[in-house]
């Protein structure tokens, strides 16, 4: 920090002297010292990381990192397990769970996020108190939405015994018992986990559209079916984009609901990737495997962010 | 040797170069203003002057100290932003003292300085307020507050009044002038506005482009324009440019006016500036202002050159203190500058005088004036 | 945006069609606001119903005889893995790693947005973006070197321990999250910070220069006094994330005492010893939910514009 100087009225001498001038070059200098910590980590830990997880990736690493490249020999078993269906192996369930969820998570999300938005917006008395209701999930973890979510569809104690208790006996829901469904039980905790926030990032789009664009259309004669067809949803395309992102990037992510709603499902089935990574990295002791899944997921979400960031950091520059 | 001395002042981000050689100077006590369009450089040049940007080429001198590498707070200069740029934490009082605060100067000498400025700009009452409990108009005082407690040897203004409303604005600029008169600083002030430019200003600087199109005082400016850039830039409404050649012969020129389905108006000219017989037969512009086409009883009395011609009127407007009435001359309209009470009738043909002893050519080529 | 009702149709029968229309409306809305509470309605039901009860009942009914045994029960007793303390000391040592990890990773995202947008140089733009995009990595893909690196720095902090008898913290867990935490949460404050930041007055910065303020009492007068808003943001974002992380707890506090909240919760639940008390299990889901359920109730305004703010630049 500069010291402050007393003097108002400066020395009239020319040119700056040596000392002063190597302060203010200090001074100058002082922006990029301070944000060089921050982005220095960033360097190391995250792609320093990445690279060295890609450096693993080509090594026979079993139970600990081994720094002998041995070619992409980890790839090559991923490669050959993806189409390993009959019996599955666990990357072949992985990635076909990652599929089924991706689609109907970000799908389900979006859908009903922008229905619950569009029947918010209809001037709804007692919205600020649905509004939370829908919206609370999001503030749980995801090990307690999956403890709270395995109570409530196991097949002994929640869903299906209530409904028996009621009379309805020949209802059965054993999903999350059930190794052909169990990641649609993850579908639907993760679903009931983000959905509201989907509906939470769609009503304030709705809100910023201009009232008068409104009026226009329904001067025009557009019913209100015509008039969210025809003007909203169309002005609404970047909030569809930035709840993809947010929705895609949790979907890759998602480990913990897995874990806690289904302890990995009968045999392994409920697995995503990242349960794979985890699994095979820590506990089967296949290091390299892991790395190479972990690059993997990495390398399908960069597909997916760069291009976003790109255009979301270029349309505004200073 | 003057008291604030720019001299080849470049600035280049990149490969565009925003300033490109800037020479200006102000005597000790003076009224600069910049102004221009918008983009033209001004603001980045007062940025310049006050520290705020770096500059790439040239010098600063204040007082005849290079103050180049100087940061921006030990330049002894004091700035009034556009925004106001009041700090929105603190009170009025806190805003004001703020710089001394940064210096070190004790808190009873602070609590002097704020009274006194706020004995002169009458802000009193508001000291203990936040920012955002004022209005417009106070906002501005209180920047100027922080600016003038400094007492320093250069102030620098940045569009200070264009978030004002029209009347405020009026009200402010009297005051600008009156501080400016009664506490005899040097001042640098940016605006787009080219009436506050030519009401404050002792000297003015036209820019356009990164370049100074030119540097004069402001009766220089409105009368004799270097350049059609200037010409049409100062003035309220602008000057008339029109399309017309010379004509006549030898000593006795005269300008010539094309009109749409008439025979075309010849003007002759008394005593034409040296340059234009070159330009005999040759197309040129011809620069009048409003106030110097008028009703021929309206016309300056004692001016030695006025012709008279008769001009279809299409559109007249009634301004209250002067009637505007547009004709057509050259392809272009011309507005004519009558008095209030002018009996005139859109649709009708009526006599027009010139005051050619006001009037200024431009050589459409280079678009100078031609002298 | 204010939408415009269908006006209502000429009804000739009793109910107009604008009637139907709202009580359609309002019906589905009530439906899905069952949805979402209702597993936070049987995970509070249970946790206060005896064992008795809970197996003979059913699951949406009341508890007849509410009792806070499971919840006692779940803080001072209840199993994790071999240890029987209830999940108190964990709840504690998610405090322990949240309070510093939020605190020093937004006093950190504050400055390195100041410096973002007010103090440019070349080249920001791609500082901030390849800042930005370390928020979107799978953190599987530095799970491993950063569990090395820990590990390693654990073995340097044992040396140091037995040469000074100090170990400045290398190798306790709680420092590690902390560590963690900052590193892979300064994405998401820089990018908080520097949105804010980009929309504040640069004329305010320019003011307090020509005032003769410095780098920091600029930041430290004229920014963060007027920061409250997004700090309260990226606080609640940050302490929600962290609070909620399993990834890394798991993967590098996974056992033994310092492991936090969410991992000792998983393994209550999934403690296979004995008869599983669901009540218990239920109180320590609730318990572990609750601090972040409270910013949510006390301060959901904010809580809900720092997820969008991580959503949507700008």
């Amino acid at each position: 920090m500069t010291t402050v100087t007393t003097q108002i009225k400066l020395t009239p001498e020319h040119g700056a002297r040596p000392d002063v001038s190597m302060r203010s070059r200090l001074q100058d200098a002082l922006p990029k010292i301070v944000l060089a910590p921050s982005f220095a980590i960033t360097i190391v830990f995250v792609y320093g990381f990445i690279l060295w997880t890609v450096y693993l990736s080509f090594t026979n690493s079993k139970t600990f990192p081994s720094y002998t490249l041995t070619g992409p020999r980890a790839y090559q078993r991923l490669w050959r397990w993806t189409f390993e269906s009959d019996p599955p192996s666990s990357w072949y369930t992985s990635i076909t769970n990652m599929g089924i969820f991706g689609f109907l998570y970000i799908f389900i999300c979006l859908a009903l996020g922008l229905f619950l938005a569009i029947l918010l917006d209809q001037k709804i008395r007692g919205e600020g108190v649905l509004r939370p209701i829908y919206l609370y999930p999001m503030a749980l973890s995801f090990i307690v939405t999956g403890v709270a979510w395995k109570w409530f569809l196991d097949p002994g104690l929640g869903l299906e015994q209530t409904l028996h208790q009621w009379g309805w006996t020949s209802f059965h829901f054993d999903w999350i018992k059930n190794k052909d469904f169990v990641i649609y039980t993850v579908v639907i905790a993760g679903v009931w986990q983000a959905s509201g926030f989907i509906m939470a990032m769609f009503l304030a789009g709705l809100r910023g559209i201009d009232g008068e664009i409104m009026k226009a259309a329904q001067i025009d004669g557009a019913t209100t079916f015509q008039l969210y067809r025809r003007i909203v949803i169309p002005l609404l395309r970047p909030v569809f984009l930035s709840a993809f992102i947010v929705l895609a990037h949790l979907a890759i992510k998602s480990y913990d609901l897995v874990v806690a709603l289904t302890s990995g499902g009968p045999g392994g089935s409920a697995w995503l990737p990242s349960n794979f990574m985890y699994e095979y990295t820590f506990k089967r002791n296949e290091m390299a495997v892991g790395s190479a899944s972990a690059v993997i997921m990495l390398m399908t979400i960069t597909a997916i962010i760069v291009p976003y960031l790109y255009s979301e950091l270029r349309e505004r520059p200073r | 040797m003057a008291f604030l001395e720019i001299d080849g002042l470049r600035k280049r981000f990149g490969s565009v170069e925003i300033l490109k050689g800037i020479d200006v100077d102000l005597e000790k006590g003076g009224f600069l203003v910049l102004v221009g369009p918008s983009g033209c450089g001004k603001s980045t040049l007062l940025n310049t002057i006050a520290g705020l940007e770096t500059i790439t080429e040239g010098e600063i001198r204040v007082d005849g100290r290079t103050i180049n590498d100087l940061h921006p707070s030990k330049r002894d200069i004091a700035m009034v932003f556009q925004s106001y740029a009041l700090y929105p934490n603190m009170t009025v009082a806190g805003n004001i003292a703020f710089g001394m605060e940064m210096r070190g100067v004790p808190a009873q000498e602070r609590q002097k300085a704020i009274d006194k400025v706020a004995k002169v700009l009458q802000i009193g009452h508001l000291l203990q307020r936040k920012p955002s409990q004022l209005s417009g108009g106070q906002r501005q005082r209180v920047a100027m507050g922080r600016a003038l407690v400094r007492d320093p040897k250069l102030f620098l203004f940045d569009e200070p009044l264009s978030n004002l409303d029209a009347k405020l604005r009026v009200d402010m600029r009297i005051e600008i002038k009156r501080l400016h008169a009664t506490t005899g600083t040097t001042i640098v002030y940016v605006t787009h506005d080219q009436i506050e430019a030519m009401t404050l200003a002792t000297k003015i600087a036209v820019m356009r482009d990164g370049e100074v199109q030119q540097f004069g005082t402001p009766a220089e400016i409105y009368n004799n324009p270097t350049n059609l850039f200037v010409a049409d830039f100062m003035g309220s409404p602008a000057m008339n440019l029109i399309p017309a050649t010379i004509g006549g012969n030898g000593n006795a020129l005269s300008v010539v006016l094309q009109r749409e389905a008439r025979e075309p108006i010849s003007l002759p000219l008394a005593d034409a500036p040296t340059g234009l017989s070159a330009f005999h037969d040759r197309p040129i512009i011809f620069g009048v202002r409003p106030e110097a086409l008028t009703d021929p009883e309206g016309a300056e009395r004692n001016a030695s050159n006025i012709a008279t011609a008769d001009c279809h009127i299409e559109v007249v407007e009634p301004a209250g203190s002067d009637t505007f009435a547009v004709t057509n001359l050259g392809g272009k309209a011309v507005v004519a500058r009558l008095r209030a009470d002018a009996n005139i009738q859109p649709g009708t043909s009526t006599p027009l005088a010139f005051n050619l002893t006001k009037a200024v050519f431009f050589d459409p080529a280079t678009e100078n004036r031609i002298l | 945006m204010s939408v415009i009702a269908t006006p209502a149709r000429q009804s000739t029968g009793g109910i107009s069609a604008r009637t139907v229309n709202r009580i359609v409306i309002y019906g589905l809305l009530a439906l899905f606001a069952l949805f979402y509470l209702m597993p936070l309605f049987v995970m509070l039901v249970t946790s206060f119903k005896t064992m008795d009860e809970i197996q003979n009942g059913n699951m949406l009914a009341l508890p007849q005889a509410p009792t806070f045994e499971p919840w006692l029960k779940a803080w001072g007793e209840a199993c994790v893995g071999l240890t029987c303390a209830g999940i108190k000391g964990y709840f504690w040592n998610s405090i322990k790693m949240v309070v510093p990890a939020v605190l020093i990773s937004t006093l950190l995202g504050a400055l390195n947005g100041y410096v973002l947008t007010k103090w440019r140089f070349r080249g920001h733009t791609l500082v901030f973006g390849l800042m930005l995009f370390a928020c979107f990595i799978p953190f599987q893909s530095v799970l491993l070197p950063m569990a090395t690196i820990l590990g390693s720095l654990g073995r340097f902090g044992v040396t140091l321990r037995n040469a000074t008898g100090l170990s400045f913290g290398l190798g306790n867990p709680t420092v590690n999250l902390v560590f963690v935490h900052v590193v892979y949460g300064l994405g998401f404050t820089t990018l908080f910070f520097r949105n804010y930041y980009e929309a504040f007055p640069t004329e305010l910065v320019k003011a307090a220069q020509v005032d003769g303020a410095s780098f920091f009492q600029i930041f430290r007068r004229i920014m963060l006094p007027n920061s409250m808003p997004i700090f309260v943001v990226t606080v609640i974002y940050q302490f929600t994330n962290i609070w909620n992380d399993f990834l890394f707890a798991s993967a590098y506090a996974g056992t033994g005492d310092a492991m936090p909240m969410t991992v000792a919760l998983n393994n209550v639940v999934n403690t296979s010893t004995g008869v599983v008390e669901y009540n218990v299990n239920m109180a320590a889901a609730m318990i572990a939910a609750l601090p972040t359920l409270l910013v949510y109730v006390v301060a959901g305004r904010y809580f809900v514009r720092g997820l969008m703010a991580g959503a949507v630049k700008g």
